[in-house]
């Protein structure tokens, strides 16, 4: 049953402030709308595989005809460490940490957010868990409410959530390690996110012993794979 | 035993600080020698830089002062202790990037130049402690992944000594906690150091 007041999709509730960000695709082959991708990428060297990975990336998104809103963080020199205080304050675009205020707000005008990284240490480069430390803040991302327990995301604006990452060793290796990263990205973050929000975890493993073959593969599965977003 | 206690809290007047006081406390009173390393008061810097990403795969993959440092004492440690808050599942990122920059080639792995293998190097690591806060409750940490557990507790594990088990102390639901469950906390937590 829908009513006169806007939806986000096919459901028939009506979120409050819910934006049109979820368009369904799987199988119809209709026209995909565009839409406005948060893209956050963190490696310091350019013209690293990661960099490879990103340049591609932007590119078949720009060809696909979305918008795509770049975050360079080493580029930007971005401070990932969180201040005292910022985590338990309400956050409020004029008393905030300016370049802080600009990434919510960015974050908020967008329908997808994509991370690019290199898996470290089974998880996210500093820089960018830090951005997520920073970036994520409550009254704006998150709601804490009473005796819940647990955060309540805010983030009904997105729809899609991809990271795209790659890791040295062995897929074998990363499962003994519990894969801490994956998991940051697709359930913590996701559980932020639009509930029909569609996730996608693209990952090169075992980059170490990767030729240029193998590393050339990854980026046509990774442009096969964002085609289709 | 020689202990290094690495915390990470942006609050000197925190709990988290009470926390580490307490696991100090527990530490020294079992004749342990403890060496505290607080990442918030060192300034430490959290994001790799180009220059050490561009040495990474080198002989020579240390090239700032501070991280050299931290790595001797990694390597003088026989027991790791991690007092952190925990923020979206998992390590502040100041403390993820001490891991990224001291735990480098040479002092946490040694990687084969033919097979590209990775071999342990922290083999005198004995025990990794975590001592950590959630603001969820346990049932909801498990459901997303524990991240932080799975960073010390499982990955960096993988390049200490077999068989150490890891030692894993929480208090959940940190918001809606009193104070008498805030003392119960640090109570335990020092009891078990006493007997790490």
């Amino acid at each position: 049953m829908r009513t006169g007041a806007p939806s986000c999709c096919a459901c028939a509730v009506a979120w409050p402030g819910c934006e049109p960000a979820v368009q369904r695709r799987r199988g119809t082959g209709r026209e995909v709308p565009e839409v406005r991708l948060l893209v956050v990428y963190g490696h310091p060297v350019p013209g690293s595989f990661s960099g490879a990975v990103l340049d591609r990336l932007v590119t078949v998104l720009a060809a696909q005809g979305h918008e795509v809103d770049l975050i360079d963080l080493y580029a930007d020199g971005f401070d990932p460490v969180l201040v005292e205080g910022e985590r338990q304050a309400v956050f409020e675009a004029g008393s905030a940490d300016p370049v802080v205020a600009t990434h919510v707000r960015r974050l908020l005008a967008a329908q997808g957010l994509v991370l690019v990284y290199p898996t470290w240490w089974g998880g996210l480069p500093a820089i960018v868990k830090g951005w997520v430390d920073r970036v994520f803040v409550l009254g704006a991302v998150y709601d804490l409410v009473p005796g819940r327990n647990r955060v309540t995301g805010r983030l009904r604006n997105i729809g899609r959530l991809a990271a795209v990452t790659s890791h040295g060793s062995p897929k074998l290796v990363n499962t003994l390690q519990g894969e801490p990263g994956k998991l940051l990205v697709t359930r913590q973050l996701r559980a932020l996110c639009h509930w029909r929000c569609r996730t996608t975890w693209l990952a090169h493993y075992g980059d170490d012993r990767a030729g240029d073959e193998e590393r050339r593969a990854f980026l046509d599965k990774v442009e096969t794979i964002t085609r289709r977003w | 035993m020689r202990v290094l206690v690495v915390h990470a809290h942006p609050g000197p007047g925190s709990f988290s600080a009470a926390v580490r006081g307490a696991a100090v406390a527990g530490l020294e009173s079992a004749g342990h020698d403890v060496e505290v390393v607080d990442l918030y008061a060192e300034r430490f810097q959290a994001a790799m830089t180009r220059a050490e990403r561009q040495a990474y795969l080198t002989d020579r993959p240390i090239v700032s002062p501070d991280v050299a440092h931290h790595a001797v004492l990694v390597e003088r440690a026989e027991a790791l202790v991690f007092v952190y808050p925990t923020w979206w599942a998992g390590l502040p990122a100041i403390m993820k990037g001490w891991l990224d920059r001291v735990l480098v080639q040479g002092v946490a792995f040694e990687l084969d130049p033919v097979t590209s293998r990775v071999k342990p190097r922290l083999g005198h690591v004995r025990r990794i402690v975590g001592i950590t806060t959630y603001g969820s409750s346990p049932w909801y940490v498990h459901l997303v992944g524990d991240g932080g557990r799975r960073t010390l507790a499982r990955t960096l594990r993988l390049v200490c000594r077999r068989r150490s088990r890891p030692v894993w102390l929480a208090l959940y639901r940190m918001d809606g906690a009193t104070d008498a469950d805030r003392r119960a906390f640090l109570l335990r937590v020092r009891r078990r150091m006493a007997r790490l």
